[in-house]
């Protein structure tokens, strides 16, 4: 798990005398008047990450220290903080378990060994948990991901997100699916909602429900099947879901379910115009794409993600793919881009008192990021004005790794053609 | 509420309720010849799912074709676990024999973990996707398939344990261990044998489930609960037990959804396994005590 790059930084004795020696040295060099040449470089800045790198969210976890650690690679290859004598970046790493009450010790022991800002966690558990912190210690907090309306909604003067809220993600939603249906002058009556019975699948797709019925769009939601998170079998609830006769499917799903539910809508032929999803995984993910084949194709999905003709994403991914063997997905760039913002806002403020730090983040424009969006831009709340979900879907390619379009919005679309309504799944 | 779609729902559930049948059958011969509940036994399962997929990922061989080959892998699991496990905990408080079992199941799957990796693996077989359709009413292959071979491995294993010198050295071993011992019956390795068959039940159990869904290390505790539920519904022990109540609980669980949320389908095979445990403890069927 790249254990050889990325380093549990507790302060042993060995790394306290080496630190305090070459300052005790630096000291006794400039006070004994040594020409200014020989000093010891800047003292490097230090970022704490917490993000859930082991538990149920490891993997994500772990891609998001991943993505961190490669913006700070990329900030110090390219001389550090300039405006700061070129001081290196250094990434201090926490673990929150996938817990909120960790994530929080782990928060405070990095801000203990010096932590100037603090950036993660994914979980908004957690970032609830670590925005109060960082408010009572005066440390800037910079979340990559976590989507929550709640946590900015305090008024933390410390706290910032770079990510989208869920009101952006299922303002999205419902404003993609308005424009899908009126450009391709096909509009569903019946829907019927599916989701998993988990506090995000729950959370999300009622969010979805009120939002479409506040946006006048002329679809009925004449069933919503809930299910366990972890089912196995969903052969039962698509039969629910075709005594229902819906013209399209909105479903709110976790890994794995996906493509059980999408075998037994092929299997009980379901007939849909499609399939459009909120926003969930379960459809995109490169192992999913393959072991459906066809019948992935021409599935929706609003969704934050890269965007793959920016530079920025192009250089990060190759730069991903050869230390980590894997290509750079939305929350590792989201990751990537937090850690940019950072840099960009200590480039400003010239120093590492908290406050100028976020005298300098109030003012950030940094539109040179590989996700979707426009410039990251904080409003009151501290919340990223420029934060846009994607339009994607899966489209026929030869290559499996291409098939994943972005179709809106048109400054960043991959492919020009929406397909909607698809090809029925057994007619393919 | 339409008809065809109950129909439907019961064909589902008696379909489902054949492989749930086959990988109780395994749990319950398991009790039934030493008495131990096998806590890793979803654990197996999920194996068997794993060296299946492996041999059709690596070999291209249809779980259906691998079946044997399968089964015979988990057998040797199976018998491994007794030999170096379980015959030493037979005669422990039964408190004690839980654990084993228990750490036995966390070491099945974190092995899967670091061989496999966390992904939800599910790749299209030939039959996943095939379908037959009798008017409104459809009837999955795959689901038919694994429901035949499970009736039938059910019916082979009884008739071995009825008809076979082995078969009838298990059942001696399960009747009475002392007796067996004083004819001459080596009881540990029929105890070995014993166990790796229940495995190869729920291993091959396995195979027939890889075409339906998606396989993941942590897929076993679920299956180890509902085989739970299944034995205790027919009778601890009893085989053809078994097998009915994995139809009942299939049928049960399929068309709850007629009536409650999704959701609450677990809630539906534990009120069965709550109103059989006061009513008729000792299951529909009939079993060791």
């Amino acid at each position: 798990m790249g254990k050889k790059k990325i380093k549990d930084k507790r302060l042993d004795r060995r790394t306290f005398l080496k630190v305090t020696g070459a300052a005790g040295v630096g000291v006794a060099a400039s006070t004994f008047g040594v020409p200014l040449l020989l000093r010891a470089a800047p003292e490097p800045i230090r970022i704490g990450s917490v993000q859930p790198a082991t538990g149920p969210l490891a993997v994500i976890g772990v891609g998001q220290r991943r993505g961190n650690q490669l913006a700070v690679d990329y900030i110090n290859a390219n001389g550090g903080i300039k405006s700061m004598g070129g001081a290196k970046l250094e990434l201090l790493l926490g673990d929150s378990e996938s817990k909120p009450e960790v994530g929080r010790s782990e928060a405070d022991r990095l801000i203990r060994e010096g932590a100037v800002v603090m950036t993660g966690p994914f979980q908004s558990g957690v970032a609830l948990a670590i925005s109060t912190l960082c408010e009572q210690r005066q440390v800037p907090f910079v979340m990559d991901v976590a989507a929550l309306d709640k946590i900015t909604a305090k008024g933390h003067k410390y706290t910032f997100r770079v990510f989208i809220t869920v009101t952006g993600l299922l303002n999205g939603a419902v404003k993609y699916l308005k424009m899908v249906t009126e450009t391709k002058k096909a509009m569903p009556k019946r829907a019927v909602v599916t989701n998993t019975a988990d506090a995000f699948g729950k959370g999300m797709s009622g969010g979805f429900i009120k939002f479409l019925k506040k946006s006048g769009l002329p679809i009925e939601i004449v069933d919503r099947v809930q299910y366990p998170l972890g089912i196995h079998d969903l052969s039962a609830e698509v039969s629910r879901i075709k005594a229902a006769k819906p013209d399209i499917l909105f479903p709110v799903s976790r890994p794995g379910d996906g493509i059980i539910l999408t075998r037994e809508l092929y299997k009980q032929r379901v007939e849909l115009m499609g399939i459009y999803g909120p926003g969930s995984p379960g459809w995109y993910e490169p192992d999913v794409i393959k072991d459906l084949g066809k019948l992935i194709y021409y599935v929706m999905i609003n969704v934050p993600w890269i965007n793959p003709n920016s530079k920025v994403y192009q250089q990060a991914n190759a730069a991903f793919l050869k230390a980590y063997k894997k290509y750079l997905d939305t929350n590792s760039a989201y990751a990537y881009t937090g850690v940019l913002v950072i840099a960009d806002a200590l480039e400003r403020a010239g120093s590492t008192d908290p406050d100028k730090i976020v005298a300098a983040l109030k003012k950030t424009h940094f539109a040179n990021h590989p996700v979707v969006g426009g410039p990251v831009v904080f409003d009151e709340k501290g919340d990223n004005t420029g934060a846009l979900t994607a339009l994607i879907q899966v489209q026929p390619d030869p290559d499996l790794l291409k098939r994943v379009k972005i179709v809106a919005p048109k400054q960043f679309a991959q492919s020009d053609e929406i397909v909607f309504p698809a090809p029925q799944l057994w007619k393919r | 509420m339409d008809l065809s779609h109950v129909v439907q729902l019961v064909i589902q559930g008696i379909l489902s309720g054949g492989v749930y049948g086959l990988i109780a059958v395994g749990l319950s011969l398991i009790f039934g010849v030493m008495g131990i509940i096998n806590f890793a036994h979803g654990q197996m399962m999920v194996m068997g799912m794993y060296v299946s997929y492996w041999i059709f990922v690596l070999l291209g061989i249809d779980p259906y074709l691998s079946l044997a080959a399968v089964a015979a892998a988990i057998f040797v699991l199976g018998y491994f676990i007794q030999a170096s496990v379980v015959n030493r905990i037979l005669d422990y408080p039964e408190a004690m024999q839980v654990l084993p079992l228990v750490a036995v199941g966390l070491v099945l799957e974190n092995t899967a973990l670091l061989l496999w990796g966390p992904d939800h693996r599910s790749p299209q077989t030939a039959l996943s996707l095939e379908t037959t359709w009798i008017g409104p009413i459809m009837i999955d292959d795959s689901r038919l398939i694994a429901f035949a071979l499970a009736i039938l491995i059910t019916v082979a294993i009884f008739v071995f344990l009825k008809k076979t010198d082995t078969g009838k050295r298990i059942r001696a071993a399960s009747d009475n261990r002392m007796g067996a011992l004083l004819v001459g019956i080596n009881v540990n390795r029929i105890n070995n044998a014993a166990f790796g068959l229940g495995a190869a039940a729920t291993g091959a159990a396995g195979a027939l489930l890889l075409p339906l869904m998606p396989v993941s290390p942590n897929m076993g505790h679920d299956f180890t609960l509902t085989a739970f539920i299944v034995v205790i519904l027919g009778g601890m022990g009893n085989l053809m037990g078994a097998l009915v109540g994995g139809l009942i609980l299939g049928v049960a669980e399929s068309t709850s959804t007629l009536f409650l949320p999704a959701t609450l389908k677990q809630v539906v095979s534990f009120s069965i396994l709550i109103v059989i445990m006061l009513f008729r403890p000792q299951g529909l069927f009939g079993g060791k005590k």
